[in-house]
């Protein structure tokens, strides 16, 4: 074996493969490729596909690991779980090639759905190829499969990439499994479970089934609150989620094929939607040492959520200044403030951007301490009393309180409704 | 004493107005003077130029955060730095109870609001010592720190007339107008009078006057709001004075003649006496593991403090006045029953020098239009606290072993009479503005126990327990261990202890120095 590890990926021009190719790298590990390789990247790739008879074993040449990403999910479409679908036999061809030329280690991207009974195809092959590959003779530690979450972050593609588009397109989304459990991991956080699991000694399992790990969000968040925070770190919005019988879904699915302009939407993935179970991953990810972050923190940082949240900082400055025009570095203190204590948009509609003066129906009228956006407000007036201000004649400070008696009165009626939005 | 194994003849723990109290008269009958200060490292300080943000909100926006109740005093950036520092760093929480302390240099009279004022023969009941063992204190002290106010008005002798006062300061335009309209004949339990301030209105010993400029909350430049680190300052220009710096003390412990303490970071100093004054929550975690009963709940006291907003009619319209100063423009006492602590105090604040946002977060409309409104009406605004005695409190403070780390708790809470008494104040308090041109806005909100920081009294002088200490703070279980702040006073009446605490210590420490 070399001195720097080597890598086999298949499924390398995927969601999860090419960051992957691009962390391995980042790493100081050298790659190399089975099948398509990310587009623009120069790593070494051999043509191969699943379905196709096994690799020459010159692939496997001083190789550490094989990471399998790859699936067809024209095969799963065609064949179902029938023992002809490629992604059953050319995984197994695969790892018996991989084997055979002595690589110690085969790691199996699996799913979090994986289960004989799982609702969707891609569950139940997934599961299948598990049970194949730990049938297969003389592997010893050599076979770990990992059960991975729902993959989010990064560029928007696979899973990620429907649901940031889902989410963008609409404010309304008739969707099915929104009490559903799901586990966000982080794609980067997902690679460097892969690169552990693929290259590092692997920890010792306490009496579980000895190959497999979960690679997934330990804390489960409902699918419903995953697309509202989604929905918030794209649009800074917020997003009715309408519960519909998976028929309907399905149904849906069928027509998105035929609709212009509408992401198609596969019916496995409502599916696979419809039928996932949180698994236990504190553990693995704790003996793997990955550290999974808080996705809405995450998410939170991504550019139009920061966007959005300037906008709501500039808006509610403006509103207790009654200023149009702010220096920068206002906003900035103002937007530091807030995320000491209450990091990240608030969601406010997109009307009050244009309009400051609206916040007031938002606001409780009774004095409130823990009021999220009343607490914005408390900040907003305390770096908009530093601002300089001319001083006022006395009749156009007696106009400007008329002008706010009249808005406070007519805010009035809305407030006990609309104030319980942002508490 | 220059044989002895110890490092000083006396170690005093804390900086703040106690410590440098009872440090004075040690160190002037030439006594050697070991001050553990736990001030941790701080920042460039308080800055007083620059632009306006920086003044208000801090270098690091230490002041921007939401609007928690706290005195406007604690809200600055040095306030949040301070107490901040403290809560996290003191061994101390609180359960219902807002704990404030203060871990830097000269105390919490780095935050305070400078009004002094001295116990009467009244006040100092069921203590065991009287009015004229701590008269001379006062005078030395008064004249020590410097203090403005009325000599001849009706408070002046309740609020003592042991020290030469220098001139008051003027209260601001709606100020001066509520006590223009005040007639002591309506209500003879009720008086009015100028406060009486730690501010200079002469220049004195390096400290310049007060020249009415506005900024009192975040740092006077000219020095003339009093804060004991003039007074370390001149201790540390003596010989026999030494201050050990970023000692935080953790533990005492007994040594050969005397006691040893032992800091954070692993320092230790010993003494035949130590003189405890870090503060009555500062003392109790040192304190409470020396008593037979370690984990025994001890009453600490305080004041029940309630904010009344007041509006002047006559004054709407005006324009904000350009100077003047920010701390108490006037004092009141009023009293609600016969004995002798039954009455409750207070000062008057002008709105228009105390920060916006976190009154106008009191009113019942929106932030925009609450602000607006008090800004158009901050010339006639004002605020009248109401202090009550120590026994409408109800607080309860242990200490605590959890592992390895001990903390002592604060249980916060109020006596059950003083709904009622308070029901009853506010009612008189608001008939009284009102005779005087003053009407009380909604919004009288009692503050969390704890909001006041009058904190006295576990360990009370005179006694009898193991916790209590002798008529000279010397605690009964530990001999040699001298409490001289506020922790030692067996009883708080309604008015501003600090001038008490720093006489009080003055006569400890002269007699520990009459005992060499």
């Amino acid at each position: 074996m070399s001195q720097t590890p080597r890598l086999l990926i298949t499924g390398a021009s995927g969601y999860i493969g090419g960051r992957l190719v691009e962390l391995a790298a980042a790493h100081g590990i050298e790659v190399a490729v089975l099948g398509g390789a990310p587009p623009g990247s120069d790593v070494p790739a051999t043509a191969w596909r699943l379905g196709e008879p096994a690799p020459d074993p010159t692939v496997f040449a001083g190789v550490t690991a094989v990471i399998h990403l790859g699936h067809s999910w024209a095969s799963d479409a065609r064949q179902k779980t029938s023992p002809d679908n490629i992604n059953l036999v050319g995984g197994e061809a695969l790892a018996r090639a991989a084997f055979a030329a002595g690589v110690p280690r085969f790691v199996f991207a699996s799913t979090t759905s994986a289960g004989p009974a799982a609702r969707n195809a891609y569950g139940r092959i997934k599961h299948a190829i598990e049970q194949r590959l730990a049938a297969l003779p003389a592997i010893g530690q050599g076979l770990v499969c990992a059960r991975i979450g729902l993959v989010y972050g990064g560029p928007e593609r696979a899973l990620f990439g429907l649901m940031t588009k889902l989410v963008r397109m609409t404010p309304i989304l008739p969707i099915v499994g929104l009490d559903r459990r799901v586990q966000p991991i982080h794609v980067d956080e997902v690679c460097a479970g892969l690169l552990a699991l693929a290259l590092d000694p692997l920890p010792p399992r306490d009496g579980r089934a000895s190959s497999t790990y979960v690679l997934a969000g330990p804390r489960p968040v409902r699918f419903a609150d995953w697309l509202r925070m989604l929905r918030r770190a794209q649009t800074g919005g917020s997003m009715i989620l309408v519960p519909i019988p998976t028929w309907a879904a399905l149904l849906a699915c069928d027509l998105t094929r035929f609709l212009p302009l509408v992401p198609t939407v596969d019916r496995e993935r409502v599916l696979g939607l419809a039928g996932t179970a949180p698994m236990d991953s504190a553990a693995d990810l704790a003996a793997l040492g990955i550290e999974v972050a808080d996705a809405v923190s995450r998410l939170g940082s991504c550019r139009p959520a920061r966007r959005r949240h300037t906008a709501e900082a500039v808006a509610m400055l403006r509103y207790m200044s009654g200023r149009s025009r702010l220096p920068v570095s206002a906003i900035a203190r103002l937007l530091r403030g807030i995320d000491r204590v209450d990091p990240g948009a608030l969601g406010l509609p997109r009307l009050v951007m244009l309009w400051p003066e609206l916040i007031r129906v938002f606001e409780p009228s009774r004095p409130h301490q823990g009021h999220r956006l009343a607490d914005r407000l408390h900040l907003a007036a305390m770096v908009a009393e530093c601002l300089p201000r001319p001083k006022a004649a006395r009749l156009a400070r007696f106009s400007s309180l008329l002008t706010q008696a009249m808005l406070e009165l007519s805010a009035l009626p809305f407030r006990p409704i609309l104030s319980r939005r942002y508490a | 004493m220059t044989s002895s194994p110890h490092d000083a003849d006396i170690v005093i723990i804390g900086s703040g107005p106690a410590g440098v109290s009872a440090a004075f008269p040690l160190v002037e009958t030439g006594l050697r003077v070991l001050m553990i200060d736990g001030a941790g490292r701080e920042a460039a300080g308080t800055r007083t130029a620059g632009e306006p943000w920086r003044k208000r909100l801090g270098d690091g926006l230490e002041a921007l955060v939401p609007e928690d109740g706290l005195s406007p005093k604690l809200r600055t950036p040095a306030g949040r730095r301070i107490v901040g520092d403290f809560q996290r760093r003191a061994s101390i929480e609180g359960d219902g109870f807002i704990a404030v302390g203060a871990l830097a240099r000269g105390g919490l009279s780095r935050l305070w609001g400078a009004f002094v004022c001295e116990f009467d023969a009244d006040d100092l009941t069921g203590w065991p010592i009287a009015l004229d063992d701590l008269r001379s204190s006062y005078r030395a002290v008064t004249e020590r720190i410097g203090v403005s106010g009325s000599a001849t008005d009706e408070l002046s002798t309740f609020y003592g007339s042991s020290g030469a006062l220098q001139p008051s300061l003027p209260p601001g335009p709606t100020a001066a107008r509520l006590l223009a309209c005040h007639d002591d004949r309506d209500a003879p339990d009720f008086a009015l009078g100028l406060a009486r301030s730690a501010i200079l209105t002469a220049d004195r010993a390096g400290r310049k006057a007060c020249n009415l400029g506005k900024d009192c909350l975040w740092g006077c430049e000219r020095g003339a709001v009093y804060d004991a680190r003039f007074d370390l300052a001149a201790l540390r220009r003596r010989a026999e004075f030494r201050l050990a710096d970023q000692a935080l003390a953790v533990r005492l412990t007994r040594c050969a003649d005397g006691w040893e303490v032992s800091t954070q970071d692993g320092r230790r100093f010993s003494a035949p006496r130590i003189v405890m004054a870090a503060g009555a929550l500062g003392t109790a975690p040192l304190v409470l593991p020396l008593l037979p009963d370690p984990s025994a709940e001890l009453r600490l006291l305080s004041s029940p403090v309630m904010a009344m907003p007041l509006v002047m009619p006559a004054r709407i319209g005006r324009s904000a006045p350009d100077r003047g100063y920010s701390l108490a423009q006037l004092g009141y006492r009023l009293r609600y029953g016969r004995r002798e602590h039954d009455y409750v105090t207070g000062s008057v604040y002008e709105l228009s020098y105390l920060p916006m946002p976190s009154f106008a977060g009191r009113l019942p409309l929106g932030r925009r239009a609450g602000m607006e409104v008090m800004s158009a009406l901050a010339p006639a605004l004002m605020v009248a606290t109401a202090f009550f005695p120590g026994d409408c409190s109800d607080n309860r403070l242990a200490w605590q072993r959890q592992g390895n780390r001990s903390t002592v708790v604060v249980r916060g809470g109020f006596d059950a009479g003083l709904a009622d008494k308070r029901g009853r104040v506010a009612q008189r308090l608001r008939r009284i503005w009102r005779r005087r041109g003053a009407w009380t806005l909604p919004g009288t909100t009692l503050a969390a126990p704890g909001t006041d920081v009058h904190y006295a009294g576990p360990f009370g002088m005179g006694l009898q327990r193991p916790h209590g200490t002798t008529r000279h703070g010397e605690l009964h279980a530990a001999p040699g261990i001298h409490i001289v702040g506020a922790a030692a006073f067996p009883s708080l009446p309604s008015k501003h202890p600090t001038l008490t605490i720093m006489a009080n210590a003055d006569r400890i420490g002269r007699h520990l120095a009459a005992l060499r």
